[in-house]
């Protein structure tokens, strides 16, 4: 992957993310303190004002500086865990990229994410969607059936019990509602699978 | 070096308050300036709090007008307890800055 | 000064200054003291520049504790203790404590000259006292 495809990258889930702000903020409101959607269109929205110089240098580069973005503009809770994921496929992209390298970048990524947030799976988080996410790209995949996933692995969070985050706060109330944090994971892999197919 | 006599005396506590809040935070800061080990009870029987821990002090919820007893010990333990005494007879004002 | 610094971290900026107006009524002005709240956009919220800032404010080479309300405020507050120099990332801790309560109690323990260790464990004491 090139610095002009990861850009192209960054550029669609930025805009995915900002797109569906209004969905994430009501999804949040349900379950949270309402403001998932609008930290993440604040700390999106910086990337595109950005872009161009963060994408002035390499790969790494970029996602690192992706990830500091966010975590300074984000604010919340998702910003140091969004803000780690990037910043850790920074640390970690491969020098030589391939389908496998990049696949265990995406594994550091998330695992510093899970270690961040000190969650794993099963708590009604994005890690119910990145996790099955990264093993699925570990086993090899195409991005049809990875996008198809994506969707299912949100919507497999409507009936879990938050043992994270302010949704946590709710116990049992927090069952039957879409985790705004799954959703989000969600659209950001569907806007990876349909920028690389569109390249 | 700890002399081995115990200071003892007792203060009606007459703060509106009783032992809270910021009267409990006054008076642990005033115990901390002294060597000696100072602790302070809501009966003369105890229990005895440590009267340099915050926590403990406020977690004694005195109310006011009971009597508040005082002991230490240590080199400096008169003048601690008497400084305590000082303090609650003066309302918890003229404490250390 | 050497004693303990004290942050306060809030997702409203009213409760953050208003614990701080507190500590500083009942401890006094001897202890160095910042609180911050909001988010970058002055929402309810927590910003990392933010606490970094408020490190800086109250830093002291003792070292600094910082107090935290929800969720958010602990995480932000681990990432700018990842992002602060070296050599002042080893001397500040996030205690787990009630946030107003717990500022007090460690600012008390912070004027008296205690160190950093013995200060984040009064705080502490808070969370661990029988109801």
């Amino acid at each position: 992957m090139d610095i002009s495809t990861a850009r192209h990258v960054v550029e669609a889930i930025a805009h995915r993310v900002v797109a569906h702000a209004d969905e994430l903020t009501a999804l949040d409101q349900a379950v949270g303190d309402g403001d998932h959607g609008l930290n993440m269109k604040r700390g999106f929205d910086t990337v595109l004002a950005e872009l161009d110089m963060l994408a002035a240098g390499s790969v790494p580069g970029l996602f690192n500086g992706v990830g500091k973005t966010l975590v300074m503009r984000v604010g919340g809770a998702s910003g140091p865990l969004y803000g780690t994921l990037f910043m850790q496929l920074g640390k970690s992209w491969p020098a030589a990229p391939d389908a496998r390298s990049i696949a265990a970048c995406c594994r550091a990524a998330v695992d510093a994410m899970a270690a961040r947030g000190k969650s794993h799976a099963g708590q009604k988080t994005m890690l119910d969607v990145l996790l099955p996410a990264v093993a699925q790209l570990e086993a090899g995949t195409d991005l049809a059936q990875l996008r198809r996933l994506a969707g299912e692995w949100a919507q497999a969070t409507v009936p879990m019990l938050a043992e994270r985050g302010r949704a946590s706060f709710l116990k049992e109330r927090s069952i039957g509602h879409l985790d705004p944090g799954a959703r989000s994971s969600q659209l950001m892999i569907e806007a990876v699978c349909d920028a690389l197919e569109a390249r | 070096m700890n002399n081995g006599t115990m200071v003892e005396d007792s203060v009606l506590l007459l703060h509106a308050a009783g032992l809270h809040a910021r009267p409990a935070v006054t008076l642990t800061k005033l115990a901390k300036t002294f060597s000696a080990r100072v602790q302070i009870a809501a009966a003369a029987t105890g229990p005895w709090v440590d009267a340099k821990s915050v926590v403990k002090v406020m977690g004694m919820k005195t109310p006011a007008r009971t009597q508040l007893y005082v002991r230490a010990e240590g080199d400096d333990a008169a003048a601690a307890v008497a400084a305590v005494v000082k303090l609650v007879n003066d309302d918890f004002i003229g404490g250390p800055e | 000064m050497s004693n303990v610094g004290i942050v306060i971290v809030s997702h409203s900026p009213d409760v953050a200054k208003g614990a701080a107006d507190m500590v500083r009524q009942m401890v006094g002005t001897g202890v160095p003291l910042a609180w911050t709240g909001g988010n970058p956009d002055g929402g309810l919220g927590t910003s990392v520049e933010g606490i970094l800032g408020a490190i800086d404010a109250a830093w002291s080479e003792a070292g600094v504790a910082i107090l935290v309300d929800l969720g958010g405020a602990e995480t932000n507050s681990e990432m700018a203790i990842e992002m602060l120099p070296d050599e002042r990332r080893s001397r500040v801790v996030i205690c787990d404590a009630p946030v107003v309560e717990g500022a007090v109690m460690a600012a008390t323990e912070a004027w008296g000259g205690s160190d950093l260790a013995t200060v984040k464990h009064t705080a502490e004491e808070l969370n661990e006292r029988p109801e």
